[in-house]
Formats: C-alpha cells, sequence, structure tokens
C-alpha cells in the first residue's frame, strides 16, 4: 500500500502518465471517429508504427523534427489508404484488411530498421511559464516536449468536427445508420474512408510524438500493442470522446505505474498482472457500464447498397 | 463555432437542392402566373422495366405526373409501386426505359442528383437515424454547411405551414412512428421538391393526421405547382386526396383514370383482379348474425387465456410507459385495444414479446403467472406477437425467407441443435404456399419481398407454431386491400379456433370490423370498456382523446 502512495503523491508520475496517455490520445482520437463512422479500425497500430518509423527516418535524413513530425503523418495515413480503399471501396473485410496491415508492417518497419538504423534524438522541453508550476499535475501537462502540446489542439479540433460540422453529422449517420443516411444522399463509404484517412493522420503524428516527444530512440518493438489500447480506450470511453479520453488517461496512468513500480523499490507485483491491467479495467468498465453505452448501431457493418 | 451571423438568413441560391423553405415567400409570385400549369409534365416515365431475377417489378411502365396534381399510385403488395418511385430516386437502376424530368430527358443517378432535379421522397420504410435528434436528421443530406439555429427554425416554419407538429430537439427513437413519419415529411418538404414521392405516407398516421397532412399537400400542390405521387393501399383516402389514379399490377400498368370517376369497389377490383369485400361494406358483426360459438364462454372459463394485471413499467428515462394496465382476453375473442398511437401501444406488444420487465404488475397465461423480460419466456408459454415495426423486431432483412419463418422457433426444423436445411426448405414452402407470400422461394432474401410480404411471412411465423395468444399490432399497416381481408381473415378463424386474440390497433375501423369487445388505452392504461354491440363511436373518441366521460 505504502508503494501506491508514494507513487501517487509524486509529480514524476503524472509526468510518465501523461507521456503514455498522449500517446494513446493522438491515436484514440482519430480511432473514436472511425468507430462513429462504423469502421472498428484495427490497423491503427500498423499506422502509429508507420508514422514512428517514417518520422525517425526523416528526421534522419532532414535533422528537423517538425518535418519529420509532419512525415509521420504522411506515413500514417499512407497506412491508412489502404485500409480505407480495401475496406470501403472494394469488399474485403475490414478486420482482414487491419490485420494483415499491422503484420505487414510490422515485418517491413523491422527490415528497414536493419537496413537503414535511423537514429534520432529526444524533442526539447518546453515548459509553460506559470501554468507549469501548477502543484501535482502542472509538470505534467505544461513541462513536456514541445510535441506533446499538438494533441491539445487536437482533442478539441475533433470534437467540434464530429459535433459541430455537416460532416461530422453525415459521418454519426453513416456509423448509426447507413441505408437511411445514403436514402439521404450521404456518400456513407467515402465518409468511412475519409474517418480512415483522419486516423491514419492522428495515428502517425502519434507514432511521431512516441519518437521524438516520450522515447527519443526508435525500435521497431516502440509500439509494442499501444495501437489496440487505443482501441480499447474509445470502447471503454462508450464511444464518447469525453469517455476515450478518460481512457487514455486512465490506460496511460496504468502503464506507466507498471514501469514507475519498480524504480521505486517495489518489485512485489507481477508485471505480466500490470501489462494486462489496461484490458482487464476495459473488460470491467464495459461489463459494470454495458447497459448505459451503446456502440454506433452499425460498428463493424460494411454498408452495401440495397440491402433496404 | 457556426456563427449565427453568416447563414441565418434566408439561403440564397435557390437553384440549389438545398434552397430552405420557400414557405410563404414563393406564394404570391405563383399564384398569380399559374405559369407551371403550362410547364411539361414534371416527371414523366417511359418504358421503364425492371427485372429481379424472375420477377418483373416493373414491366414498361409509361406514367405521367403533372404539376399542380396529386396522383394516386395503387397497387397490390408487390406490384412494382416502391421499385418504380425508388427508380425516380436514383436508388434502384431501371434495366430499361427513360425518365424525362420537365421536358428533358434524366439520368438520375442517386438521391442527391434527385434532389438537385427537384425530386424528393418520403420512404415507406423509416429512413431517419434514431440516434439523431430532429433537426440533425432534417438537416442529414444538405450540401451548405451546417446552421442548428437556422435549421430549427427552418422546421418550425414548416410545422406551422403544413400543420406538421415536432420538436426539433427530440431524438427521433424517442418519438413514435407517427411522428418519426412526420420527420421524414418535413425533411423532404424542407428541400422544396417540385416533385414529391410519398411512399404510403400515412400507414403510420392517425386519420386525423393523415388528413393535416393532405391539406397541406393540397395546398402545396396548388399554391406551388408541385407534383405529388402518392402510393398507398387506402381507397378512401386515395379517393379524397388525389386527382388521378394509376393502378398497377405485377408490375404492369392495369388502369389510369380520374379519381372523380372511380369508386372504392371499382378500384379495389382493378387492383387485385376480382371483387373484393371492403371493410366499410361489411355488415357490423353482431350477437345475432354471428355464430354463436365465436362468442366468449366466459363465463364457464376458469382463468382468461391472456391475464394482465395492474402492471406498471417505466422507461429508460423514467417516463412511465404502462401505468396500471389491467386486461383479459378469453379464448375465442377477439379483444380491439383502441388508442391513439404512443399511449402505450408498444410498451404493451414489447413486454408480450419477453422484451420489457415490469415495476410491478403480472402477466398470466391460462392462470399461469409468466416471469415478465425474461428472453423468450412469453412466446414458450404460447403467446405470439405480430410486431408493429417489422423490420425493428419483426424480421431479420439479410436473412432467408425460411430462416426468417424459423427464427423464433428454429426447433421446428432441427434436430438436437442442428437445422435440417430439406425439412426447413419443405417446410417453408408449405407456408410460402398456405399464406400466400410472393417471393422467388424459401431461399430469397428477406429484403427482397415487399414490404406487404414481408408482413406475410411475420404473419405467417407467428401462426406457424400454434399460439394460446396472438398479440397483433398494427397487423394490416401498409398492405393491400387483398391482403387486409386475407389478414383479417387470419385473425377471425385464429379467434374461431380457440386462440385469444388480441388486436392493437390504431385504426378504429379494423378493430370495428374485428373485434368482439373493444378496450381503450390511454396514457398506458385501460380507461374504457365496451362490447361491439353497444358500441358509442362519440364515447369512444372521447375517451381515446383522454377525455373519459
Ligand atoms: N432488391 C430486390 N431484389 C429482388 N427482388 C426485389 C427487390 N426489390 C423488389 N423486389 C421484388 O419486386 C417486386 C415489387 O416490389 P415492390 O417493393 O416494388 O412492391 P410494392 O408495390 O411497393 O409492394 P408493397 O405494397 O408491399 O410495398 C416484389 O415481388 C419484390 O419481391
Ligand atoms: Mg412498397
Amino acid at each position: 500500500m505504502g508503494a501506491i502512495w508514494d507513487i501517487i503523491g509524486n509529480e514524476v508520475t503524472y509526468s510518465s502518465a501523461m507521456r503514455f496517455a498522449v500517446l494513446l490520445l493522438f491515436a484514440a482520437s482519430g480511432e473514436w471517429v472511425a468507430e462513429r463512422a462504423g469502421t472498428l479500425n484495427i490497423s491503427v497500430e500498423g499506422m502509429i508504427l508507420a508514422g514512428a518509423f517514417g518520422s525517425a527516418v526523416s528526421y534522419d535524413i532532414t535533422g528537423s523534427i517538425p518535418l519529420a513530425i509532419l512525415m509521420g503523418a504522411f506515413c500514417g495515413f499512407l497506412v491508412s489508404t489502404i485500409q480505407a480503399n480495401l475496406s470501403h471501396r472494394l469488399p474485403a473485410d475490414q478486420f482482414v484488411v487491419g490485420l494483415t496491415i499491422n503484420i505487414l508492417i510490422l515485418g517491413l518497419v523491422g527490415f528497414l530498421d536493419n537496413v537503414i538504423e535511423p537514429s534520432v534524438d529526444k524533442a526539447s522541453q518546453a515548459t509553460i511559464p506559470g501554468l507549469a508550476s501548477i502543484p501535482v499535475i502542472g509538470p505534467a501537462l505544461f513541462d513536456q516536449p514541445w510535441p506533446l502540446y499538438l494533441v491539445y489542439p487536437l482533442v478539441p479540433a475533433v470534437w467540434w468536427l464530429v459535433y459541430r460540422t455537416r460532416w461530422g453529422l453525415e459521418v454519426r449517420a453513416s456509423g448509426e445508420d447507413p441505408n437511411s443516411a445514403d436514402v439521404s444522399g450521404i456518400r456513407v463509404n467515402k465518409r468511412r474512408r475519409q474517418t480512415i484517412y483522419l486516423t491514419g493522420l492522428t495515428s502517425g503524428l502519434g507514432g511521431a510524438y512516441l519518437v521524438f516527444g516520450a522515447v527519443g530512440a526508435f525500435a521497431d518493438s516502440i509500439v509494442g500493442g499501444r495501437g489496440f489500447i487505443a482501441i480499447a480506450a474509445v470502447i471503454f470511453g462508450g464511444w464518447t470522446l469525453k469517455g476515450s479520453v478518460a481512457g487514455c488517461l486512465l490506460f496511460g496512468a496504468v502503464v506507466s505505474f507498471r514501469l514507475s513500480l519498480p524504480d521505486q523499490g517495489y518489485d512485489g507485483i507481477n508485471t505480466e498482472f500490470l501489462t494486462a491491467l489496461p484490458y482487464i479495467v476495459t473488460i470491467v468498465g464495459m461489463a459494470a457500464f454495458a447497459h448505459r453505452v451503446r456502440p454506433p448501431a452499425a460498428l463493424a457493418k460494411p454498408f452495401l447498397r440495397g440491402l433496404d | 463555432m457556426v456563427e449565427p451571423g453568416t447563414a441565418s438568413g434566408a439561403p440564397s441560391g435557390s437553384a440549389t437542392s438545398n434552397a430552405g423553405p420557400t414557405v410563404g415567400s414563393t406564394e404570391g409570385s405563383i399564384l398569380t402566373t399559374n405559369q407551371w400549369r403550362d410547364d411539361p409534365p414534371a416527371v414523366e416515365v417511359v418504358g421503364i422495366t425492371k427485372r429481379y431475377g424472375q420477377v418483373s417489378a416493373c414491366d414498361s411502365v409509361d406514367l405521367v405526373f403533372h404539376r399542380g396534381q396529386i396522383h394516386g399510385v395503387l397497387g397490390e403488395n408487390g406490384a412494382g409501386k416502391s421499385t418504380l418511385m425508388k427508380i425516380l430516386i436514383g436508388l434502384v437502376v431501371p434495366d430499361a426505359g427513360q425518365v424525362i424530368i420537365d421536358g428533358k430527358p434524366s439520368v438520375i443517378t442517386d438521391p442527391i442528383d434527385a434532389a438537385e432535379k427537384g425530386i424528393g421522397m418520403v420512404h415507406q420504410h423509416f429512413s431517419v437515424v434514431n440516434a439523431l435528434t430532429v433537426w440533425e436528421n432534417v438537416a442529414l443530406g444538405d450540401q451548405m454547411r451546417l446552421n442548428p439555429e437556422a435549421i430549427r427554425d427552418e422546421i418550425g416554419d414548416l410545422s406551422r405551414h403544413y400543420g406538421l407538429d415536432i420538436e426539433p430537439n427530440a431524438v427521433v427513437g424517442t418519438l413514435t412512428a407517427g411522428l418519426r413519419q412526420r420527420v421524414e415529411i418535413i425533411k423532404c418538404l424542407r428541400r422544396s421538391p417540385r416533385t414529391v414521392i410519398l411512399d404510403e405516407p400515412t400507414s403510420v398516421l392517425s386519420p386525423g393526421e393523415s388528413e393535416i397532412l393532405f391539406e397541406g399537400l393540397r395546398r402545396a400542390v396548388e399554391d406551388e405547382g408541385m407534383a405529388i405521387a402518392l402510393v398507398s393501399h387506402k381507397l378512401d383516402e386515395i379517393l379524397g386526396a388525389t386527382d388521378l389514379v394509376t393502378i398497377m399490377r405485377r408490375g404492369k400498368v392495369v388502369a389510369h383514370q380520374k379519381t372523380s370517376d372511380s369508386d372504392a369497389a371499382g378500384l379495389a377490383r382493378a387492383m387485385v383482379g376480382r371483387p373484393v369485400a371492403l371493410r366499410s361494406e361489411r355488415e357490423v358483426p353482431s350477437s345475432e348474425t354471428d355464430s354463436p360459438k365465436r362468442r366468449p364462454t366466459k363465463p364457464k372459463q376458469e382463468h382468461a387465456s391472456l391475464e394482465i394485471d395492474s402492471v406498471h413499467a417505466n422507461g429508460d428515462d423514467g417516463r412511465v410507459l404502462l401505468d396500471g394496465l389491467d386486461l383479459k382476453v378469453y379464448r375465442g375473442e377477439i379483444v380491439g385495444l383502441a388508442g391513439v398511437e404512443g399511449n402505450g401501444q408498444r410498451p404493451l406488444a414489447d413486454l408480450l414479446s419477453s422484451l420489457m420487465s415490469l415495476a410491478s404488475g403480472s402477466v398470466r397465461v391460462d392462470g399461469k403467472p409468466i416471469a415478465c423480460g425474461r428472453a423468450g419466456a412469453m412466446a414458450k408459454a404460447g403467446i405470439s406477437v405480430i410486431p408493429e415495426d417489422r423490420h425493428d423486431s419483426g424480421c431479420v432483412l439479410e436473412m432467408s425467407v425460411a430462416e426468417n419463418l424459423f427464427l423464433a422457433d428454429p426447433n421446428l426444423v432441427a434436430r438436437r441443435g442442428i437445422l435440417d436445411h430439406r425439412k426447413m426448405t419443405y417446410r417453408a414452402e408449405r407456408l410460402i404456399e398456405r399464406f400466400a407470400i410472393s417471393c422467388e422461394g424459401p431461399d430469397a432474401p428477406m429484403w427482397s419481398l415487399s414490404g406487404g410480404n414481408q408482413q406475410r411471412v411475420v404473419l405467417a411465423r407467428e401462426m406457424a407454431h400454434h399460439p394460446r395468444v396472438l398479440v397483433a399490432a398494427q397487423p394490416t399497416r401498409g398492405l393491400d386491400v387483398g391482403a387486409i381481408e386475407y389478414m383479417s381473415e387470419q385473425l377471425r378463424q385464429a379467434a374461431a379456433a380457440g386462440v385469444a386474440v388480441l388486436l392493437i390497433s390504431t385504426e378504429l375501423d379494423e378493430i370495428l370490423d374485428l373485434a368482439s369487445r373493444l378496450v381503450v388505452l390511454s396514457k398506458g392504461r385501460i380507461v374504457g370498456e365496451m362490447s361491439r354491440e353497444a358500441v358509442d363511436i362519440e364515447r369512444l373518441g372521447l375517451m381515446m382523446g383522454g377525455a373519459v366521460p
């Protein structure tokens, strides 16, 4: 019990929790939109990895972090074009496509990483004066490597897109009732593809952030299943953005908890158990809230005209 | 956020499909010129043919819709009416033929294209998204920037103009069928289409609501020069609201006449191809003319077949759905549950389909209490339900006719949990024959059937396992006169065979025609009861309106 208090009282814990949570936030904000449009987009894992590797290589070549981050977003987007067009233009199954992409990217990146071996640096720390000195959470939120701050405008922007624009309305309609949306004159599969592109962009950004903001190095194991945790966060959040953000923060905390326990000199807790914790929390959360949350009615259902 | 200043005014550029309502503003100018009377026909179809496998849904159909006229389209279930209309809206591509809009041959590629060409449609099956609010649904499909304020205002204007009241911020899924239909109509009218297609718009409306709708449409036709195509099975509606009527049978136009030259019996005959006994012409069932064995033997029977005892139920949001409802249905009788839509009909049907649990009260079949809300408990006790909305809970569109027939009770065609495909096909074929379901065969997907035939599948399924209690919720909604005659006969036969029949209907005619006893539902409870012979329509109306005398 003492260990837990040590951790809760420690600002470092919050900073490291935030670092993990932010990667999830990047990926989950796009994934959330894709799921609202009706795609359970599991290739988000591959998108993050592609973004991470692409940004690492481009930094190795150009030496510019901003450029590298842009490149990361672009690489994530490239991967998303494969997912989107195979599953929502051609009639391939979205899960089969997603699974294949994840395996493909992992293999490809592993191979290219050995050939290129990109070397990277960590982005500089940016302290926001004033705000950073708020006790306990100040450093976590406002004293971080600068790429982390990109997530702050991203989340509200995504919310605004989905709830305040015509595009967002059409996205939600596509995820709830594609037949009705179609009859209303909405190109359901086009909207769904676009949300996958968005996921590619945000996940690619997330990958770049992971390289420059969180780790400061690249390895092909750098993502390590966090794309799936991002999906779990969306589910945990009951397909609301608020809930998804809460899920990301919670899972970020759980991951950093696992890492900081040994640092604090406590190693009695089984780390495998802690690795599994986010998923356990998701399952428990879903069991507890299942009657109150409702996934988009057409989630993971392909849309073909004529099934009227 | 959307700045209210930029787009809140009347949207400009009325050439686009989304020019907002021109309600009021254009009335005057059009009234004075009446130029639309000389225009070429709004829509003309020439030789349209559409085949689905062996079935000719449309067989070289020629039809003209003129401005300033309401054009009725009648036809049996499966006659091809919806298919023709879907071709006009760009959802179905015809095999042959041409569509001419305003004198110009046109190809309609999709609903947006149709809207741009001035054609709007209110669909037979709901095309609103339940998870969205009313105004969001109305805005769906717009090409301009989203401006919630302006849309809500437009909805208000349209509601007033056409007499279709609606709360713009309500979530559509919480509304009654009638109100959802209203959303759909408003959504269509808001695009100020020049041609409006209404596919059975009143099948879920109360007579009063229908009347209001037709008044509004008549105004639109006369003031704004709209052309309206009205698909309906209700003969009195066609006779009352249209100028011209076209009758289709098996994909072909078989008659085309002025409404003023038509009468109900003639239309029905042309539609079905034989004389039909219309409800209004049939005698009132009374105890003298009725066969005595059909009268309930109440005193002799110890328990009612179905006994519902002061049930209370609340919705997820805490709304009271059923409020101390008491009801008994004895074997061999048809009890008609009258009432205005949204007074507890749906929760009651849900309760009897084991879809809802109770706050208090009990349900008994032949005296034995049933666990409310446990999946399948009601069906197991012998209660069969023909649900109100066949798409919500009636059938699975993606599955075949045969699979749908045995969905509720696969054990009829399975041995030790394994489906016997031969047996299933054989039984399905017999049901298809017995219930005269028009489809390509047991393996035809459910979605390929016309609305009325889907309803027959549901009836066949429910009758297949010999229920003790049959609950029919709006069973003739969307059926043609021939099918209504058939359905009514089935319900009568079921009662004669000793089934306790509960008929839930918002159509008083239907209840008066079939029921031997009437009960009135208002605000989730039974507010009155009368026998068929002693019916007092005026008092009935008052009770339905919630003003219990
Ligand atoms: N997508 C489809 N695939 C195969 N057959 C179809 C399809 N759509 C319609 N049909 C068939 O075409 C015929 C005409 O159907 P349609 O829906 O136009 O009838 P309808 O006149 O609107 O009938 P209802 O009054 O029951 O709505 C029916 O026999 C139906 O089974
Ligand atoms: Mg139809």
